[in-house]
């Protein structure tokens, strides 16, 4: 008995075949369209802390090369460093200088620190003292106030506050 | 004579564009854009202003005893105290179902700028309680008229003539910070 032969497509194995990228190119167009319209132009980068909660605002005024500080309802930070923890919206009393409980030990140490560095001293911002402070929508005044305090007492009283455009 | 050879053009014939080196440009411009894209679109609150009204703020910094308005923010009510002369003046724009009344601070404000048309600076204290949100709130009525017709005259030093400006307090100062 003669066995069958297995059937075998013909292939050619020298073939090449076109992809039709039309659809891709329309989704493309589309991604690029809506990347320019969400383009930043500013010349500072603001990175969005996870814990804070901006306040919305009207202003439409780009943000400037600043020493950037951040308060959250866990900590203040400083360029990204944790420099003092928060609790209950206010300071640990270990942060705050005794007399003064406006004053914030490492916050003054940190932007004096900055003020007196050589490599940071001759900057515009350093100079003008300038400040951009992102602060928790929910953070009562009295929280805020003393880090204007301390930073101006440091020698940063240009306070420049960051929000978030509309609603 | 010979005759000029004719080209046969068929009309009716089909081709497909490469779409090959578009797509390229694009697979690169992608990722550009991606990282110098902010989806979330920050601001930040400050004095940067236009010229005349940088002057007249200077000009009213000048004055020996110049008109004062200030906001006292505390958790029951709003307070504009205008001190004119030496003479101080209290408004007094209470909360409307628990929350601050907004609008009537914004009207009052239009018509305290409408009767000083001079005074670019106002003093803000708000109360320890008050939370931020609430100031930054109070502040965007301050700095500018909503109402894009409505129209404050300044004076132009350059052009010598009154210019107008739908800045109201571009300036604000909080008074109260270094208070113990």
């Amino acid at each position: 008995m003669s066995r069958r032969r297995r059937y075998e497509p013909k292939t050619k194995k020298n073939s090449t075949f076109g992809l039709n990228i039309t659809s891709m190119t329309d989704m493309f167009t589309i991604m690029l369209v809506f990347l320019l319209q969400s383009y930043s132009t500013s010349e500072v980068q603001i990175n969005p802390e996870n814990d804070i909660r901006l306040p919305s605002s009207a202003s439409m005024t780009n943000a400037t090369e600043s020493i950037k500080i951040s308060l959250s309802g866990n900590a203040l930070k400083l360029d990204q460093t944790k420099i003092a923890d928060v609790k209950n919206a206010d300071f640990l009393p270990q942060d705050l200088e005794d007399k003064d409980t406006n004053f914030i030990k490492p916050l003054f140490q940190e932007l004096d620190k900055i003020a007196k560095a050589e490599d940071q001293k001759d900057k515009a911002h350093v100079k003008e003292g300038r400040i951009l402070l992102q602060a928790d929508k929910d953070l009562p005044y009295a929280t805020l106030r003393k880090v204007m305090y301390t930073a101006s007492m440091a020698g940063f009283p240009q306070l420049k506050l960051v929000t978030m455009v509309g609603e | 004579m010979r005759r000029a050879r004719k080209i046969q053009v068929d009309h009716n014939s089909e081709f497909e564009l490469d779409l090959a080196p578009l797509l390229a440009v694009m697979v690169k411009l992608v990722p550009v854009l991606l990282v110098s894209s902010a989806f979330v679109q920050m601001m930040v609150i400050e004095t940067e202003l236009p010229q005349v009204v940088n002057e007249a703020i200077q000009r009213q910094e000048d004055q020996k005893t110049p008109t004062n308005v200030a906001l006292e923010v505390d958790p029951q009510a709003i307070r504009i105290v205008i001190t004119e002369k030496g003479q101080e003046k209290v408004e007094t724009i209470a909360m409307k179902d628990g929350v601050y009344d907004l609008q009537g601070l914004h009207n009052k404000l239009v018509d305290i700028k409408k009767a000083h048309p001079e005074v670019f600076k106002i003093e803000l204290n708000p109360d320890g309680k008050v939370p931020y949100d609430v100031i930054v709130k109070i502040m965007d009525e301050a700095r500018q008229a909503r109402d894009a017709k409505v129209k404050f005259p300044v004076f132009d030093t350059k052009q010598g003539k009154n210019v107008e400006t739908n800045y109201m307090f571009p300036e604000i100062v909080f008074a109260n910070t270094m208070e113990g």
